[in-house]
């Protein structure tokens, strides 16, 4: 898990709402431009399309925040016991259908951010050559197959939960790539294959101080569809650089050979991260069931663990009612002895206590946590679903789990209850 | 004037008593649809499967190998409404929610949609490449069904 947030204190926190406005401005600008090309030909050559999703998340505890990312500032809990913040988001699209074998496509979402901002992110924009109908090329940003529902995670109409369980590879900091995008779309009997291959890079300003930088992103996935059964087998490997705690990492090197390899150990600095995932999702229409498992890799504070999520719903007239259940474990210890303190003049040891502290206050972040989760989505309206959840959170064994902004007072291994409730829509 | 509006209401419900009843039988045993290619078309019969495949995007080609392409009835209407729950088990709205999710990805837009059985019928009729679904009754010799969904 990306602690991001280890030195709340020295990050700044403003509220933005300048980016839903752009976003909106970019809506309604381009709307009327669309509807004007309506008359002729050129209707079918620009379309205008958007999703959102308003939600309101409240948590049961004062000590830390419920949230959807770990890129983002603030939830539910600490900071305020309804919010806002947690779901709420505005996407809008624009297609270009350039030629027969040429499109383009411009995604841009505007929800709360790293930096508390609600400015609207660029989350697609790629050229698309259609080499053959089942044959694509795509280059510009394309999302990272990071889990089963990673490329549409935002757009909460598209399933039934509130949001996507963020205990499978939750704590992964890329989840786009700028590069070069293949996919082979092949047919065997009644299967229907899809096989990607993406390659490229991320450079992620999260605010004024923290980057995510990510180089030779390569990511190979393979999807089955057959009837009601579908299923998705991912890999995933980048370089990455995230200048996180740095001051912490270099302080610790002045401490000779023991403080260098403790840096060595955890600083994100081009560190190769690996990620494996595989789901299968079964829905015949009348009730569905969700299993997924995935495997993140790390020599870095980014960890290594093992995530698992199940769900399984039923259907009956326009409500879907659900039950899930998810899990992450780490695979690394989520304390550190630090620096020897035995020995060293008191002035030293008062220090290197201090570093030790720092070192184990980011180590907590690495997620361990298990959460219940019960729900039902409610189709009231044409293009809009109606959400109410409630989850249980659980982190475990001295990890904050994927909570954030932990207070001093945090208790460690107590059940968080969330409600949470969202009106999706698409347009 | 109570007991004279009283027989009136009573004589108003009862045309409305008649279409629920005619639509409730209607839903009972709604109508056949057929899956149509153009009567110049070579395409094999399909499996409810296959066709599903190829309005759903997942498919451009029929067995043989040609290249098809999906004309959809409008939103809305009880014939599209039925070939969906028919082919891929997916009521309106998780339709709305299976193309949502291509086209968020960039991974496809839905079929085009032309109104009415008489305008499928024809643009089917006129295009050897095209794929449509009508209701059964609606079925003439300029197209030929490769698929009766009942």
């Amino acid at each position: 898990m990306l602690s991001l947030r280890a030195l709340p204190s020295l990050l700044p926190r403003r509220f933005t709402p300048g980016g839903i406005l752009a976003t909106v401005l970019v809506a309604s600008v381009a709307a009327p431009a669309t509807a004007l090309a309506a008359d002729d030909a050129a209707s079918s050559i620009f379309k205008f399309s958007g999703f959102g999703t308003l939600g309101v998340v409240h948590a049961d505890t004062d000590t830390a925040d419920f949230t959807s990312s770990v890129l983002k500032a603030s939830g539910a809990g600490a900071t305020r016991r309804w919010s806002m913040d947690v779901d709420t988001r505005l996407g809008a699209q624009l297609d270009v259908a350039i030629a027969p074998q040429w499109s383009a496509v411009l995604q841009v979402v505007s929800e709360q951010g790293y930096n508390n901002s609600y400015r609207p992110d660029v989350e697609w924009a790629n050229v698309k050559y259609q080499v053959t109908p089942d044959v694509s090329v795509r280059v510009g940003r394309v999302a990272l197959p990071v889990f089963m529902a990673a490329e549409h995670r935002k757009v909460g109409y598209v399933y039934s939960m509130v949001r996507q369980p963020n205990e499978v590879a939750g704590g992964v900091p890329i989840t786009s790539s700028d590069g070069i995008d293949l996919s082979w779309r092949w047919h065997t009997g009644a299967l229907n294959h899809t096989t990607r291959l993406q390659y490229g890079r991320t450079n992620l300003s999260l605010d004024d101080q923290t980057r995510v930088r990510a180089n030779g992103i390569v990511a190979v996935s393979h999807s089955i569809d057959v009837g009601a059964f579908s299923a998705r087998a991912s890999a995933i490997g980048a370089d990455v650089t995230v200048n996180l705690a740095e001051p912490l990492f270099g302080a610790l090197k002045q401490f000779g050979p023991a403080g260098v390899a403790l840096a060595d150990q955890y600083s994100v600095d081009h560190k190769r991260i690996s990620l494996i995932a595989l789901g299968m999702e079964y829905d015949p229409g009348d009730w569905f069931v969700t299993v997924e498992g995935g495997r993140q890799r790390s020599q870095s504070l980014l960890g290594t663990n093992i995530g698992l999520a199940l769900s399984a719903g039923y259907r009956w007239r326009t409500f879907t009612p659900y039950i899930g259940y998810s899990d992450v474990r780490a695979q690394a210890s989520t304390q550190s002895r630090g620096l020897p303190v035995a020995g060293l003049p008191p002035p030293l040891a008062y220090g290197a206590g201090l570093l030790n502290a720092g070192l184990n206050q980011l180590l907590m972040t690495l997620p361990e946590q298990s959460t219940v989760r019960l729900g039902t989505r409610w189709d009231f309206h044409e293009n809009m679903a109606f959400k109410l959840q409630v989850d249980s959170v659980t982190p475990h064994r001295g990890s904050r789990g994927t909570l954030i902004n932990t207070q001093p007072d945090f208790a460690f291994g107590k059940s968080i209850l969330v409600t949470s409730m969202t009106l999706d829509f698409v347009f | 004037m109570r007991l004279f509006i009283q027989p009136v209401r009573l004589l108003l419900c009862v045309p409305g008593v008649v279409l629920a009843l005619a639509a409730l039988s209607g839903a009972v045993a709604a109508p056949d649809l057929v899956v149509i290619v153009s009567a110049r078309s070579t395409a094999p019969a399909l499996r409810a499967d296959q066709v599903a495949a190829i309005f759903l995007g997942q498919s451009a080609q029929l067995p043989d190998g040609a290249l098809v392409t999906p004309i959809d009835q409008p939103v809305g209407t009880m014939t599209r409404d039925e070939f969906y729950e028919r082919v891929a088990s997916k009521s309106p709205a998780l339709l709305k929610a299976y193309w949502s999710k291509l086209l968020f990805t960039g991974r496809g837009q839905p079929p085009r949609e032309v109104g009415g059985n008489a305008a499928v019928r024809k643009m089917v009729a006129d295009t050897p490449g095209y794929i449509g679904y009508i209701d059964r009754s609606a079925l003439d010799a300029s197209v030929r069904p490769i698929l009766v969904l009942h």
